[in-house]
């Protein structure tokens, strides 16, 4: 084990040929190659991150359903009205977390259960990413990791607030809050699809089939 | 299907013949190759990002070691086993080790050309467990006892035709049609519960993060996911030119990697894996291993194929390549086919076996044109083609026609008279400006007419014009 691991070592030493370079000095460099990242990025279509973001989840790329309700307490409503529009019963499987929990869904008319399996899950994602329509999950006792992949219909609600505008501005979030990076970070970005058969697209793979996201409009609360 | 040919001649003779391949490469490669067009083309950035990209991948091969010792101290701070591996042998012994030790009976596995690099679906089966392939392409392939025959869309030689009677035969449940939603959805019914009732789950690593040791995997289906999260262990197994300094420097990459692989912007599912389930998490496995392969990886940086560890493995070389269009995956006999395993397969099985794929190259220059980390392919090509001269591994025939050649070349009045007669001798042949038949050009005219030469040479045409001129 460690005599492979020594001789891979050695022999990219060799192979270098260099003087061991201090960690600074790389650091420096790759640091550096992360400067001026507008010239190596795209621009986003519009001003407002929050509705390059919405536009950018309906657009053909991630091809997802979006809709902006004014508050939190308003998501099982829009839920409701949402399944009904999809022709889908109304009872949902929450991400176990206490602020999807305390909203009132007996008085949407939305019954909760408990199989995740093929059900419709409603999650709340950390953040949304505008430049490429992404929603983040971070794994936690709160975040089960399947509730994502496991789910037919998934439903994400996500606060304007925690949009960003780049990917490199979720990667500065994440280390803000200052957590240890967590078991599973993952960048949702459309339901599941394969080209795997002549390159035609189908969603709906292994995981979900349909996406659904609701943005909260919280900004300047 | 595609019969075990021992030469690359007699594999691309038989691939040439097939007519169905030849519709299935066309439907996928050539969707691939329309959609890359118009992804660089909403994206004026691209040419900036392409050179930022290479130059992220040369700083990391330039401090490889650096990275290497950072990754592993981080992941294993995160929780996670670290394993070292010299050689394909090594690295799946490893990975059967740890499914031995784990009891285990059922492994899935979420798409590596790693994995197949290092020959572990076979590996797993000579150990006696059951493997599950849970890419949608590696599940076709798997079920009709085929190699991958491309890096992104491994059974892109198929047609729905030949995937629906492959599904009907071995499908619990068959499909209900044969129309490609229903295909895909009967594969999601079959492997379902295996998912679920896997006792390992490996897969490979689009990037390994240097500064936090997490493996990042991308996937539009969500196999990786359900790979590796509800067995109790996951397995990665990675080549070491995977590292990257940060996850910014890993959106860098993947802002290329998915417009050249697919021409999406961006993977439906991207992920980071971080050390096993923490305590409290909800899901996630106990243990998580990470086997990074070396391969020949420090020998090809030690032979001057440094720039080759750039390959983010997107496939849009192939997707390119006049060749592979042609000829399909299966054709080159190794486990990465196109321009970027025509350089590879050299490394991993030797020249003398391989001395045929550098030469299966127009070198038209495409795939270096479309790769996104600016990676020169002909030019590497054409290192093998001089090395396999040098060692002296060109066939007889070849070096003596290339002898005769080099003689006549080199004395300009012999070349001259020679071109001269050559000129003359080919017209005797010509209809309409063609020729479709001449005594030692049935390899060329059995396939296609040449055109015929104009009367004179370009010497004395250039002579001429310029007596014309001064006069």
């Amino acid at each position: 084990m460690t005599a492979a691991r020594d001789a891979i070592l050695e022999a990219v030493r060799d192979a270098l040929e260099q003087s061991t370079r201090d960690t600074e000095t790389i650091a420096t460099e790759a640091r550096m190659l992360l400067d001026d990242l507008d010239e190596v990025r795209p621009v986003l279509p519009l001003p407002d991150w929050v509705a390059s973001f919405t536009n950018r989840v309906e657009g053909p790329k991630v091809g997802a359903t979006v809709e902006r309700i004014a508050e939190i307490s308003d998501l099982p409503a829009a839920i409701a009205r949402r399944l009904m529009e999809a022709g889908h019963e109304a009872k949902v499987t929450l991400q176990p977390t206490r602020v999807l929990k305390e909203l009132d869904w007996p008085a949407a008319g939305v019954r909760l259960g408990d199989d995740v399996d093929d059900a419709v899950v409603v999650g709340l994602a950390l953040w949304g990413i505008a430049e490429t329509g992404s929603l983040v999950f971070h794994s936690s006792p709160e975040t089960p990791i399947l509730h994502n992949f496991l789910c037919a219909t998934h439903i994400v609600a996500v606060h304007s607030s925690t949009i960003v505008p780049y990917l490199e501005d979720y990667a500065a979030a994440a280390r803000k809050r200052g957590d240890p990076a967590p078991r599973n970070a993952c960048l949702i970005t459309g339901a599941s699809g394969t080209t795997d058969i002549e390159g035609s697209l189908v969603k709906g793979a292994h995981g979900p089939r349909e996406l659904h996201v609701i943005v909260i409009d919280d900004n300047g609360v | 299907m595609q019969a075990k040919k021992a030469t690359f001649k007699e594999r691309a003779r038989a691939a040439l013949a097939d007519a169905s391949l030849k519709i299935a490469i066309e439907r996928t490669a050539g969707n691939a190759e329309r959609k890359r067009a118009s992804a660089v083309c909403d994206f004026p950035q691209f040419a900036a990002a392409r050179e930022r990209g290479r130059r992220i991948k040369d700083h990391v091969i330039a401090n490889l070691g650096h990275y290497l010792v950072e990754f592993e101290r981080n992941a294993i701070a995160s929780g996670a086993k670290v394993h070292w591996a010299r050689t394909s042998e090594e690295a799946s012994r490893i990975v059967i080790d740890i499914c031995r030790s784990a009891h285990a009976r059922r492994v899935t596995r979420s798409k590596s050309m790693l994995g197949e690099e290092i020959g572990l679906p076979h590996a797993l089966q000579a150990a006696g467990l059951e493997r599950v392939e849970t890419d949608l392409a590696e599940h076709i392939v798997q079920l009709a006892d085929e190699a991958p025959s491309h890096i992104v869309w491994p059974a892109m030689h198929k047609t729905r035709e030949q995937v629906a009677a492959l599904f009907k035969a071995r499908h619990a449940i068959p499909p209900a049609s044969d129309l490609i939603p229903d295909l895909v959805e009967s594969a999601r019914r079959d492997l379902r519960q295996k998912f679920l009732s896997a006792d390992i789950g490996i897969s490979g690593a689009n990037f390994l993060i240097a500064d936090t040791g997490a493996v990042c995997t991308v996937t539009n289906e969500g196999n990786a996911e359900l790979t590796t999260t509800p067995p109790p262990v996951h397995i990665v197994t990675a080549g070491i030119e995977k590292l990257v300094p940060s996850i910014e420097h890993a959106f860098a990459l993947l802002r290329l990697l998915v417009r050249s692989a697919t021409g999406g912007d961006f993977t439906q599912y991207t992920t980071f894996h971080c050390g096993p389930k923490r305590a409290d998490d909800a899901d996630g496995p106990k243990e998580f291993h990470i086997v990074l392969v070396d391969n020949g990886r420090t020998r090809m940086l030690e032979q001057g194929l440094g720039e080759m560890l750039r390959c983010i493995r997107c496939g849009a070389c192939m997707n390119h390549c006049v060749v592979y269009r042609q000829i399909g995956g299966h054709a080159y006999g190794a486990t990465y086919p196109g321009p970027m395993g025509s350089v590879l397969t050299p490394v991993l099985s030797g020249l003398p076996h391989s001395r045929d794929l550098p030469h299966a190259c127009t070198l038209n220059g495409k795939c270096a044109e479309v790769c996104p980390v600016e990676i020169p392919l002909p030019t590497l090509l054409r290192g093998w083609r001089d090395r396999s001269w040098k060692e002296g591994l060109e066939p007889q025939t070849v070096r003596f026609g290339i002898g005769c050649w080099a003689f006549v070349a080199r004395r300009p009045a012999l070349y001259r008279l020679a071109s001269a007669m050559a000129t003359r001798w080919m017209r005797l042949f010509r209809n309409r400006g063609w020729i479709r038949w001449m005594p030692l050009a049935g390899g060329w005219t059995a396939h296609r007419d040449f055109p015929a030469p104009q009367r004179t040479t370009f010497i004395h045409a250039y002579k001429a014009s310029r007596r014309e001129n001064s006069r």
